[in-house]
């Protein structure tokens, strides 16, 4: 799963340190989605989106890897 | 305090208390492991408590069960070995001189092992039947 988050933070001037606040995880947690190694639970992708203001599926995008 | 800080805090008070034990047991007194453990744990209390950053999400609770899993399963397997090993050298040589006070010593270890097993499946069919089997 690729994902937009670097982008989406950069848009909204978030450090990965206060979005992984904002959200309630580590920052080593938004350093792994960012990376691709980690993909987060449907429950940590919405709060994302909702932080946002974006849609999931605007934010996390399924890759051919996924289908 | 970092949360790794932490856990290598924890490491370290683990030796030592496995340290203090020993001495406890070979001074013949229980006293010293009694207070080590007493105060382990509350040391242990109150460093958790000076953590200041975000400690537990599910990215480590993914983390924390895959660890588990891998953990028990080497473990597993190891203390087999050992045991299968424990009672090969209390067959001794030939089959011929076997030494019953060493074997019962694998044979107990490979009994614990088939506990493990068995306390592995309930685990599994209580947590199957938790998340809706």
């Amino acid at each position: 799963m690729k994902n937009k988050i670097k982008v989406y933070r950069a848009m909204h001037d978030l450090s990965q340190e206060a979005l992984a606040r904002e959200v309630g995880v580590t920052r080593q947690t938004i350093l792994a989605i960012e990376n691709g190694k980690y993909e987060p639970s449907l429950i940590l992708a919405a709060k994302i989106a909702r932080l946002f203001k974006a849609r999931i599926d605007d934010i996390f995008l399924l890759d051919s890897l996924d289908e | 305090m970092k949360r790794n800080i932490f856990f290598l805090g924890i490491a370290l008070g683990a030796f030592t208390e496995v340290a203090i034990f020993w001495l406890s047991v070979e001074i013949a007194d229980p006293l010293p492991s009694i207070i080590a453990i007493i105060v382990g744990i509350i040391l242990a209390y109150i460093a958790k408590g000076q953590i200041e950053e975000v400690t537990e999400d599910e990215r480590t609770q993914k983390i924390t069960e895959i660890t588990a899993l891998r953990t028990l399963q080497i473990a597993w397997v190891g203390l087999f070995l050992y045991a299968m090993w424990i009672i090969i050298e209390a067959l001794g040589e030939g089959f011929r001189h076997y030494n019953r006070q060493a074997g019962l010593v694998g044979f107990r270890l490979l009994t614990v092992l088939c506990g493990v097993i068995l306390l592995y499946v309930l685990l599994s069919l209580y947590y199957n039947r938790k998340f809706g089997a």
